[in-house]
Parts: structure tokens; C-alpha cells; sequence
């Protein structure tokens, strides 16, 4: 085989090592820090959460609007088209 | 002198265009439309392929000096930018501020599939070689696997300067062309039943790791790598600009009016240097047939690469989204979740492929800095260099 192709083989070799090598690390690192800093919920939940008056009337501020756009995520994520279910509830979590 | 009819009529004749257009740059200028029509009526990459089209038009236009090798042209003045290595960094920047981070922090093993589809580059590679090319032009064709058009522009114009023209184009014909290069094989390396898998959903990312990350990575990164500084270092940045959140009117810039400004210097430049003279050869041809294989076995790298992670995960891993390990942000994400969603309709991929996705882009951009650590000046860029040695020159000669 022509030594260039030889060359060219060792170069992809030794390549993809290094790229595999510094990826690795990269994964390491991220759950390193990922295990130092571990996602903690905005205190803003809480805050929602000891509200219980806010719900009715949070409940009377869904407007067909935003029916129209939970129909449509609903329609595309059950695969079925709008007219074949209706929400006849939406309650607060 | 005496200006008769005659001579006058001989005289503007022979300053139109038209007295020397020559056959090659008529092929060009054909060449031009057809990328202008794959721009606007095909909707191939049109932010891209428009005006590097029209630079292609300005360029082989006789007498019009907006070729990149007209010293002293407009066209050779943007040309600066992409021979002194400052445009593709700058796209860079733009790019990190528009990128999340989020689906590859939270599944971190991803970034072996950004990893993988780099296969692609170095299959390339070998391809070139075996087809007469020197190592640093095959390194150079071999990145258009990467899928990435500035990574693919900065190690041209390092390593093979001469072949720019040629390996932009075919990088971003080929990019606009993912969503259809990359169905067939997807569909042709796995079966019904592992396009099905159902993968789980992504856990929240702390805000500080996000801010952490990019510095992580310029710091691990640039140190193992230093070539690749330019290019990473940027991206790196323009993502420090959107998550360090104190910086909006930068991030905003960046993600917005900065890229823009600098693609369309990028493309005109790339255009610019599509003269007859450096793209009317065989090697074009050679690069085009390349560039298609370097897309093929980075597609499939990365799909291959998912299926062992599938297996070794007890199927908790949709194969589709090794696909995505080629940059081509956010187009192939887009193409994993569509193959997925035509096997099940409700089976989102997306955000999971964005994990590989921009794990393919620092892929690409390690990549390019092994090519760049093995056959190019990791200090200084030989223009650089040039420069200085220019600046001293002259320094010294000035009276004391």
C-alpha cells in the first residue's frame, strides 16, 4: 500500500483517539459539575404553591386561546386530530 | 489624441465586459445562477447559498475587480476576513449565543455521539488521499464531514488555501441537503422497533453548571488543543453571552445582528474567490463526490455509534439521534425528530438530538484543532506571521 495512504490512516487514527480522549473528559466534567451543582427548583414554585386563593382565579384566566393551543399540543402529541376529544377540566397542580 | 468616432466606439467596446469574457467565466456566471436558484426557488440554505452565489456572479464578472484576488477590489477587502482567520470566529460567536447547551449538560454521554459522526472526516480523508491529494488538502475536504461551514472555511483557508471555493460550496450545498441525504440511511441502519424507542425526559440543568460549562470547555479544550482556540473560544463565548445573563444587549447582538453582518461578509468572500481559474478543475469535482461521502459515513458513524449505546443502555437510547452527531445545527435535530415522529407520532426526539447536535459542533471544531495541531502553526496562523514579519520589516527601515 502507497505509504501516503499508511500515513493517512495512522493520521485518522490517532485523530479520532484525540477527539474521543478530549470528549471524554468533557462528559466527566460535566457530571462532576453537574454533581456539585445539582438543579434546585426557582423559589417562585413555592411561592405558587402556598397561594391556594390564586387558583380560582387563576383558573378563570384561561382564555380559548390558550384551549386552542393545549388542543393543538394534545392533538400532536396523541396523534389524533382536535375534533376527536375535547378538555372539559383544566386544574391548577 | 484625436478621439474620432471610430476610435471611440473601438475604445468603449473594448472596455465592456463583453470584449473579454471568456468561456470560463461564462460556465461561472451559469454556475452563479444555479446556486441562486438553489437559494431562492429550492430554499437550499438561502442565507448562505444567495449570496455566496451572488459573490460567485461579482467575481467572474471581466473588469469588475470583485474577484478576492483583486488586489484593492471590495470583495478582496471582506476576503481579509476569511484569510486572516476572523470571520469564521466571529459566525462562531454569533452561533454559541444562539446555542442551549441544556440537552447536552443534562445527558452528557451525547457528546460521544458528536464524537462519533466525526468518522465521517477521517473516512474523507482517506478517501482524498487515495484520490491524489496531500495530507493537509485531504484534511481540509475531510472537515467538510463535520457539517460545519465555518470549521469547514477556517481549516481550508489554513491548510489548503487554494481549495476554499470548492469546499464551502460543497459544505453547505451538502448541509441544506441533510434532510435528504440523511433519511434513507437512518432508516436503512436501524429497524421499526428502535426508531420506536422512547426516550426519557431530559432532567433540568442548574443555571451556575451552565455558566460553568463554556469556560470548562475553553479551558480543557484550548489547553489539549490549542489551534482550535479561535474558533471554540468564540462559541464558547457568545454562550457565556446568553447564559451568564448579565450581558443581554451583547448576547443580543451576537445572536442576531453581528452573524448576520459577518455571514454575508463570509458568503460574499467565499463567493469571491469562485473564479474560474480556482474552480473549473478536476479536484472540484473530486471534492463534490467527497464532501457527498464525508456526509454518508458521518450519518452513519453516528447512527452506528447510538445503536452500541442503545444495547448497552438495555434500549434507553433512540438510534436516530446519533444521526444528529454531524453539526448542521439545528437541521439534523430536526431530521432525527422527523424520522422518529414518521414511525410514531408521538415520539419526540428533538431535544434529545440536540444533545449530539451541538456535541457535533465542538466535535467538529476538536477536529479540525487535531488537523490544525498536526499540520498547521497551533501559534501563530502563517498570515499572521507574515504580517508581523511585514510590520518589522518596515519598522527597520524607517530613518532613526
Amino acid at each position: 500500500m502507497d505509504p501516503i495512504v499508511l500515513t493517512s490512516l495512522a493520521v485518522s487514527l490517532i485523530a479520532i483517539s484525540v477527539i474521543f480522549t478530549v470528549l471524554i473528559i468533557l462528559i466527566f466534567t460535566i457530571k462532576l459539575l453537574v454533581y456539585l451543582l445539582p438543579y434546585q427548583e426557582p423559589p417562585a414554585t413555592k411561592s405558587s404553591a402556598q397561594a391556594p386563593p390564586q387558583h380560582s382565579s387563576a383558573s378563570t384566566t384561561v382564555t380559548p386561546d390558550i384551549i386552542s393551543a393545549i388542543t393543538a399540543g394534545m392533538a400532536t402529541h396523541l396523534g389524533k386530530s382536535p375534533q376527536e376529544f375535547y378538555i372539559t377540566q383544566i386544574s391548577p397542580k | 489624441m484625436e478621439l474620432t468616432f471610430g476610435n471611440a466606439a473601438t475604445k468603449i467596446i473594448g472596455s465592456t465586459g463583453f470584449s473579454s469574457l471568456t468561456i470560463g467565466d461564462g460556465t461561472m456566471i451559469l454556475v452563479a445562477c444555479v446556486l441562486l436558484y438553489l437559494a431562492i426557488w429550492k430554499k437550499f440554505e438561502p442565507l448562505l447559498l444567495l449570496p455566496i452565489g451572488f459573490g460567485c456572479l461579482l467575481a467572474n464578472l471581466p473588469f469588475s475587480m470583485m474577484a478576492s484576488t483583486d488586489s484593492g477590489g471590495l470583495l478582496n477587502f471582506f476576503y481579509q476576513g476569511v484569510k486572516h482567520e476572523i470571520l469564521p470566529p466571529l459566525v462562531f460567536l454569533g452561533v454559541g449565543a444562539l446555542t442551549d447547551f441544556g440537552p447536552l449538560l443534562a445527558n452528557p454521554t451525547t457528546l460521544l455521539l458528536g464524537a462519533a459522526a466525526q468518522i465521517g472526516v477521517y473516512t474523507t480523508l482517506v478517501g482524498a488521499v487515495f484520490l491524489g491529494f496531500d495530507l493537509k488538502e485531504a484534511s481540509a475536504i475531510g472537515i467538510i464531514g463535520g457539517a460545519d461551514g465555518p470549521t469547514s472555511i477556517f481549516i481550508a483557508t489554513k491548510l489548503a488555501p487554494h481549495l476554499l471555493a470548492p469546499i464551502a460550496v460543497a459544505a453547505y450545498s451538502y448541509m441544506s441537503l441533510v434532510p435528504l441525504i440523511q433519511p434513507p440511511i437512518m432508516r436503512w441502519l436501524t429497524t421499526a422497533e428502535e426508531r420506536k424507542i422512547k426516550m426519557e425526559q431530559l432532567k433540568p440543568i442548574s443555571q451556575t453548571v451552565k455558566i460553568i460549562f463554556p469556560v470548562a470547555v475553553t479551558i480543557v479544550c484550548c489547553l489539549m488543543l490549542p489551534g482550535v482556540t479561535p474558533l471554540l473560544g468564540m462559541l464558547m463565548l457568545g454562550n457565556l453571552f446568553r447564559e451568564s445573563g448579565v450581558t443581554a444587549r451583547l448576547h443580543e447582538t451576537a445572536e442576531t445582528h453581528l452573524i448576520n453582518i459577518v455571514t454575508i461578509l463570509l458568503a460574499l468572500a467565499v463567493g469571491s474567490s469562485m473564479t474560474a481559474e480556482s474552480f473549473l478543475r478536476l479536484e472540484t469535482m473530486k471534492i463534490i463526490i467527497l464532501g457527498l461521502l464525508a456526509f454518508c459515513v458521518a450519518t452513519a458513524g453516528g447512527v452506528i455509534f447510538a445503536k452500541i449505546m442503545s444495547k448497552l443502555s438495555g434500549g434507553k437510547i433512540n438510534p436516530l439521534i446519533g444521526s444528529a452527531g454531524v453539526s448542521a445545527v439545528p437541521m439534523a435535530a430536526r431530521v432525527s425528530q422527523k424520522v422518529g415522529a414518521d414511525e410514531d407520532r408521538s415520539n419526540f426526539l428533538l431535544m434529545h438530538a440536540m444533545g449530539p447536535n451541538v456535541a457535533g459542533v465542538i466535535g467538529s471544531a476538536v477536529a479540525a484543532g487535531v488537523f490544525i495541531s498536526l499540520f498547521g502553526d497551533p501559534m501563530v496562523g502563517s498570515n499572521h506571521a507574515e504580517i508581523s514579519t511585514n510590520i518589522i520589516a518596515t519598522i527597520s527601515s524607517l530613518p532613526k
